[in-house]
């Protein structure tokens, strides 16, 4: 095991060592200058001087990833070019209503594809069926922009049941944080929901018709129990790898929900630094999420052993 | 690179039956609520609240509640005194300008407000290395706090663009406290006078603003506090009125503001524009914005003949009528016909003549269609605007395929002198000289064609030194006439601005700038906030 998570952590620092080097390059080699992105229209080729030489723009290429490593391993993520603020309070501040609007859509998605899921498998050719794989082609179709302005248009401006935009912290007010991020996570967790669903429902008539279930079923066990302790458990192994690797998706994901919905996450962060070409936020949000995969990835090899006892990481399985 | 070659077909429409300006949202007579908050949507993220530093119009938008200017414009676009008690005296032929102060007057942390405060601000605009106000307030030799209630700008020559340039973010007064205990970060915690003061900012999503019980005339002030929530999509913004979680939105979509109207509860503010939208050629931008022009080699930016036909091609009329529906206007110079500096030659125009622009393409000896490329940012509406361009001009002869480049990357094609033409635009300035001497004047800031021309030169330096405004408009009006033979750039057509309230509001308005200004609104009583 401690062989195990030595490799991982030296791949990790590996990974987050090449992700640094790619997200350096890559952003200065878009076309467009953080400078001139800043001054929009009003440019006044001294005021553009001064502005790079202040950012360090006008160093050479090798000295400004030096500092950055440097500073990098200082803690220090630099300072926003387009709003002057240090990037560690810039992610301080947007990562927090990012991973609440995640976690939030990740419930509703396991909550609802888990038991939507269950209910198509158990009553296959039945109408809980067609209506789950009718939301999962629903859920996986619509793209999430359109959802969101639906969502808006029906829900909060129609029949006005929830706000159209704004933040309330959760850890300030729990409720009416949850109750402003309720319509962002649907749309966030829709998708979410459909993927583990059809994984859920796919794997559990896989596990409903194999032997140790029939056998159970002869044993005489309640059909309920079969359902949670055999099948369920056995299909939810594949389910949650599905989850781990979407969840990377769901930042991709908050990109769009942020913007429609005006909240101040992580992922309209990383939107609106890619615009205004910002540099030092764009290089912290990369390698930011990068740790986030690296970290997600190796929660997930780890909770495979909890679920299933039969597979050990960094062994054989026995 | 994606190119386009589709056309938008451009459709006549009849003119708009409502082009009324409408600047301020009256109470007729409601009785005005004490408190509240209110919420803006703001279609813009402002740079830092540094007046300074601030190259993004959105920032005014805010700064127009926190930190009051020398001067402001009124409904009608006329200079008014704000923190001064009267337009400014000229003196010794324009070298000399002498401000009048308000007394009794306290920053928002409680600082006087007197004639040294203004010139610390006036000279941290003029000397500070980053300054982006440095250029519009012109050759300054020195500043003097001649008493605590009076200022003197002593000028090397006359800059009459001074007083319009003290009207924007040149004119703000920043706390001399707050300069010496933040320095540079200044615009994290921006300390001015003014009817709202700065509470806190979230980078890329709001701003909030509360009542400063300093201000010399809170009791005019009404609203608890102001929160600028930024939402750069215009149907966003729509639907967060309507759904009413702001009360004000600006910048509405020519395309959706229809139906925005229909809505019940829902009135409109409606102001022409300093600002303009163009077509620049590159004739001259070979080794960047602000060097020497240098010889570009195409025949668009050869021989001006092709450029005027390119102008006659265009039918501004019906381009911006079935592009914009209706709601913005056609524009031929950079001087707003609204203003006091519009002459007849400013507002003259080329009528549309494909006819006449064959003959002339003819006359220039080159084949036709004549090819180019035009680069415009990848919006929808731009995009529209660039096919229906591309529609009009075949008719007179061109062939246009239409380049679509990020705004930011168009920036920089533009400074760097990449383009053979691009369409973009000027947000406007009260003085003439803001929307036309960095433009047109050779090796300036905002010269993008890399445009020459010593008689333009020369007139536009002579009108920012001219005192008398009668004898500037009409030297401003000699450059329109030149610059339309020349046609470095292609004025096409003004926006109006577009900002929607919720009708449970009073006291907010529109002026020409564009800002909106929130500092005397507040919700009319037995309404709901």
């Amino acid at each position: 095991m401690a062989t195990y998570l030595l490799n991982r952590l030296w791949q990790s620092l590996a990974t987050l060592f090449l992700a640094s080097v790619v997200v350096f390059v890559g952003v200065r080699a878009l076309p467009g200058d953080p400078a001139l992105a800043l001054a929009g229209e009003e440019a006044d080729p001294a005021t553009l001087a001064a502005v790079r030489a202040d950012l360090g723009l006008d160093q050479p290429l090798v000295a400004q990833y030096g500092a950055f490593v440097k500073n990098l391993l200082q803690g220090d993520l630099g300072t926003s070019i387009a709003t002057g603020v240090p990037v560690t309070d810039l992610i301080a501040t947007t990562l927090p209503v990012t991973l609440w609007l995640s976690l939030y859509a990740v419930t509703i998605a396991i909550v609802v594809g888990i038991g939507a899921g269950v209910a198509a498998a158990v009553h296959r050719g039945r109408w809980p069926e067609w209506f789950a794989n009718g939301f999962t082609l629903v859920g996986l179709s619509v793209p999430s922009f359109w959802l969101g302005i639906l969502a808006i248009l029906y829900l909060a401006v129609g029949l006005r049941w929830f706000p159209a935009s704004g933040y309330v912290a959760v850890s300030e007010e729990p409720l009416r944080g949850l109750y402003y991020l309720t319509l962002p996570a649907v749309v966030l967790g829709t998708a979410l929901a459909a993927v583990v669903m059809r994984q859920t429902r796919s794997s559990m008539l896989d596990t409903l018709s194999a032997d140790y279930v029939r056998t159970a079923r002869a044993k005489g066990l309640r059909n309920r129990h079969v359902l949670t302790r055999f099948a369920l458990r056995n299909s939810l192994i594949v389910v949650v790898t599905i989850i781990g690797l979407q969840l990377g998706g769901l930042v991709s994901g908050a990109v769009v929900t942020e913007r429609i919905f005006g909240l101040p996450g992580f992922g309209k962060l990383t939107l609106d630094s890619v615009f205004t070409r910002d540099y030092p936020v764009i290089q912290a949000v990369v390698i930011i999420t990068t740790f986030a995969y690296i970290v997600i990835n190796l929660a997930i090899d780890l909770l495979y052993s909890l679920i299933n006892p039969r597979i050990r990481v960094g062994g054989s399985t026995r | 690179m994606l190119l386009l070659g589709a056309c938008y077909p451009v459709q006549p429409r009849a003119a708009s039956p409502d082009r009324e300006d409408v600047t301020t949202v009256s109470a007729e007579g409601d009785q005005v609520r004490e408190g509240g908050d209110l919420v803006m949507g703001l279609s813009a993220d402002p740079d830092v609240l540094d007046p300074t530093t601030s190259s993004s119009l959105y920032t005014r938008y805010v700064m127009s509640s926190i930190c009051e200017k020398l001067y402001d414009i009124d409904a009608e676009g006329s200079i008014v005194p704000q923190l001064a008690t009267d337009l400014p005296e000229i003196e010794d032929q324009g070298r000399t300008v002498r401000i009048p102060l308000r007394d009794g007057v306290e920053f928002a942390d409680g600082t006087p407000f007197d004639a040294e405060a203004v010139r610390r601000s006036l000279e941290r605009h003029l000397t500070q290395e980053d300054s982006a106000r440095a250029a519009e307030m012109g050759p300054i030799e020195d500043i003097e706090a001649v008493d605590d209630s009076t200022v003197e700008l002593h000028y090397e020559t006359p800059f009459s663009p001074i007083t319009a340039s003290l009207a924007d973010r040149a004119g703000m007064i920043m706390s001399p406290k707050a300069l010496d205990d933040l320095g540079d970060d200044f615009g994290n915690n921006p300390v001015c006078v003014g009817p709202f003061k700065f509470v806190e900012r979230v980078p890329a999503t709001s701003i909030v603003v509360e009542k400063d019980p300093r201000y010399y005339a809170a009791d005019e002030v009404h609203l608890d506090t102001i929160t600028y929530r930024i939402m750069t999509d215009a149907n966003i913004r729509a639907a967060n009125l309507q759904s009413g979680d702001v009360q004000v939105v600006d910048s509405v979509s020519p395309t959706t503001i229809d139906t925005l109207r229909r809505e019940p509860g829902i009135g409109l503010l409606q102001t022409g524009s300093l600002g303009y939208q163009a077509i620049t050629f590159n004739v001259g931008n070979t080794d960047g914005v602000g060097e020497p022009p240098g010889k570009v080699d195409s025949p668009m930016a050869g021989d001006p003949r092709l450029r005027q036909a390119f102008e006659l091609s265009l039918d501004r009329e019906a381009l911006v009528n079935s592009v914009f529906s209706n709601w913005f206007e056609p524009a031929c110079s950079p001087i707003s016909p609204d203003t006091e500096f519009a002459t007849e030659a400013s507002n003259a125009c080329p009528p549309y003549d494909p006819k006449k622009s064959r003959a002339l393409l003819e006359r220039a000896g080159v084949h036709t269609p004549v090819k180019l490329t035009m680069k415009v940012t990848n919006t929808p509406d731009t995009l529209r605007l660039a096919q229906a361009i591309q529609g009009s001009v075949s008719a007179g002869g061109f062939d246009v395929e239409i380049e679509p480049v990020e705004y930011t990357t168009l920036l920089d094609n533009q400074s760097n002198g990449d383009f053979q033409v691009l369409q973009l635009g000027w947000s406007g300035r009260i003085d003439p000289h803001g929307n036309m001497y960095a433009f047109l004047a050779t090796g300036q800031s905002s010269n993008y064609s890399g445009y020459s021309n010593e008689e333009v030169d020369d007139l536009l330096t002579e009108a920012a030194e001219q005192v008398d405004m009668d004898q500037r408009a009409r030297t401003y009006g000699e450059v329109v006439t030149q610059v339309q033979k020349d046609d470095p750039l292609i004025y096409l057509y003004r926006q109006r601005n577009l900002t929607a309230y919720s009708d449970d509001l009073t006291g907010v308005s529109t002026f020409a700038d564009g800002v909106v200004r929130l500092s005397r609104a507040g919700f009319v009583e037995g309404d709901q906030d």
